[in-house]
């Protein structure tokens, strides 16, 4: 016999979780930052800013993430037309996040506790760069700042802060905060204008609140929200071009990053369901072989006659097959191993899907 | 006193071509119900049962061997299995399909009906359980049939024997007899006059298996 049933209990079904850097090359952290004139001339231009990590011309240059700037009311851009106010693109973005993140065209964003913003910087992680998800508690952003006060801002997510998430129907979100990997620096970790945005790492979108950003105060004022802004500098203009997407991304790729000059670190989560198979030989089981090289010649003998009563045989790979003996899946192993009337074999097959 | 090894061998399988066509019909097909096991790379030749060194030695130039990673081609994997037989065996199961390779031309048809060798005593004998076909290239026959098993796996197998929309796939039957009309389309030789595959035959019970080429010869208009 060739074929041996499996048993219900060889089958383990396992899910593990894996993270890896979002950043093309595996970098852990994200130092340098260019954009495309092509692209931001073009029509996507007024929307978002791509943002690459060499120059968008160089060979192996991949968008890294996009910049977008919304307004609840259509502020700092050109309105699509001058007979209807209001309406622009950075509207289009507001509203866009509004009824994905919210679901609830009446609702604003609620950037920490008593303090919702009418306008936000959004970071969107390129599809290519993840999988599934972001990893809270591995967001480290170091912005540059105009701000006379401070030279620079680190931003994170609050995970380590709080017990359990927000949630916006089924999508998780943090608080962004003054701090790094996941802890605030002081208190809350939030701005004077409330917390510094919203981390949402199921859409892999990090929202950062435009006034907390703006704010050019004395840090340390405030007790618990202690935390100033980087005076940023929004243009909140009505139908005028205050190209504010650049102004955040000037802020970042100025930046010196923290004392290992790491700017912008970010890690994807990932779930992989596995099935485990144990496959189970008994001793008195699979001690001979179809090989050609274990018979002798076209009648069947066995190639040595030590062979007939101490048969040994040495498999090197594990076929799974459905009832019709079709082979659905094959694992080789990293050597032969020994396999007579005197030993049993216990492999643990890892199929992933 | 030591410690024993208690280890665990743990192993990545890939899907293989028919795991993975099997899996995009959704049809309940992709279901793992049974193993095998086998020795595809190992040269039985090296295993050397006169070492001086003693029986601890005698499969060392076999334990110590590279292997190869796993082929997603399951035409390229599994193919010298182990079998199970009562200890003192000195004859394995040899198969016979009456024919050393398989010659058809467009639109012919064949009946092949396989028998095993020197298994359970017997010189020669049809295995209880069937025997299951693959074929290489499932174009390369308008009709490819397993019949004399009416187990309800043998029953499912045949029904559902893949059909393909151009695409070189596998195709496997189960049967005592296995029934094959080679293909009538032209399309299929381009400017060759001669198509080949292979054809694997595996005894259910034995676990013996042979293949034999298969070539289908263009019927030229003249």
């Amino acid at each position: 016999m060739g074929f041996k049933r499996f048993d219900p209990e060889d089958f383990v079904v396992s899910a593990d979780t894996v993270t890896s850097t979002v950043w093309s090359g595996f970098q852990p952290s994200l130092n340098s930052y260019f954009t495309s004139s092509v692209q931001k001339e073009g029509t996507s231009g007024p929307y978002y800013l791509n943002v690459f990590q060499t120059g968008s011309g160089v060979q192996g240059s991949e968008i890294q993430f996009a910049i977008a700037f919304g307004d609840e009311t259509g502020r700092g851009s050109v309105d699509f037309d001058t007979a209807v106010p209001g309406v622009s693109p950075s509207r289009t973005i507001y509203g866009q996040y509004r009824t994905l993140v919210l679901e609830d065209e009446n609702a604003d964003f609620p950037f920490g506790i008593n303090f919702t913003g009418s306008y936000f910087y959004a970071l969107n992680v390129e599809r290519a760069r993840y999988k599934e998800k972001l990893f809270p508690g591995s967001m480290n952003l170091v912005i540059s700042s105009s701000n006379p006060q401070i030279n620079s801002i680190t931003l994170t997510d609050n995970s380590n802060e709080v017990t359990l998430p927000e949630y916006f129907g089924t999508m998780r979100a943090y608080q962004v905060i003054s701090g790094s990997d996941g802890t605030a620096w002081n208190g809350n970790g939030y701005s004077f204008s409330g917390s510094y945005g919203l981390f949402l790492p199921d859409i892999s979108t990090i929202l950062l609140n435009g006034a907390a950003l703006d704010d050019s105060s004395t840090p340390g004022t405030s007790g618990l929200n202690d935390g100033c802004g980087i005076g940023l500098g929004t243009v909140l203009t009505s139908n005028t071009n205050g190209d504010n997407n650049s102004k955040l991304f000037r802020h970042i790729s100025a930046s010196s990053g923290n004392t290992n000059g790491k700017i912008f670190e970010l890690n994807s989560q990932e779930t992989i369901t596995s099935d485990f198979v144990f496959v189970r030989t008994r001793n008195s089981e699979f001690n001979y072989s179809e090989n050609p090289s274990f018979i002798s010649g076209s009648t069947g003998e066995v190639i040595f006659n030590y062979f007939i009563n101490n048969p040994q045989t040495f498999p090197t790979c594990v076929g799974m097959y459905n009832d019709a003996n079709e082979l659905l899946a094959a694992a080789k192993l990293s050597r032969p191993i020994s396999k007579d009337f005197t030993k049993e074999a216990l492999i643990r097959v890892k199929l992933d899907f | 006193m030591g410690y024993l090894n208690n280890s665990v061998i743990t192993v990545d399988a890939i899907l293989t071509k028919k795991g993975r066509e099997l899996l995009a019909k959704n049809d309940g097909s992709f279901r793992i119900t049974q193993f095998a096991l086998a020795d595809d790379e190992i040269d039985y030749t090296l295993y050397n049962p006169t070492h001086p060194s003693g029986s601890a030695y005698y499969g060392e130039a076999i334990e110590n061997m590279p292997l190869l990673e796993a082929f997603p081609d399951e035409q390229q994997m599994m193919k010298y299995k182990l079998v199970t037989l009562p200890r003192g065996t000195a004859k394995l199961p040899v198969l016979d399909l009456g024919y050393a390779s398989i010659n058809m031309k467009q639109g012919a048809q064949l009946a092949i009906t396989p028998q095993t060798l020197n298994y359970l005593g017997a010189q020669q004998t049809f295995e209880s359980s069937g025997y299951s076909a693959t074929v290489g290239d499932v174009r390369l026959f308008s009709q490819f049939q397993g019949q004399g098993i009416n187990t309800t796996a043998a029953a499912t197998a045949n029904a559902t024997a893949t059909q393909t929309i151009g695409t070189n796939i596998s195709a496997t039957v189960t049967g005592t007899q296995i029934n094959l009309t080679a293909t009538t389309v032209n399309t299929l030789f381009g400017s060759q006059t001669q198509l080949r595959t292979t054809l694997t035959v595996i005894g259910l019970d034995s676990g013996a298996r042979l293949t034999i080429p298969v070539t289908i010869t263009q019927n030229r208009l003249t």
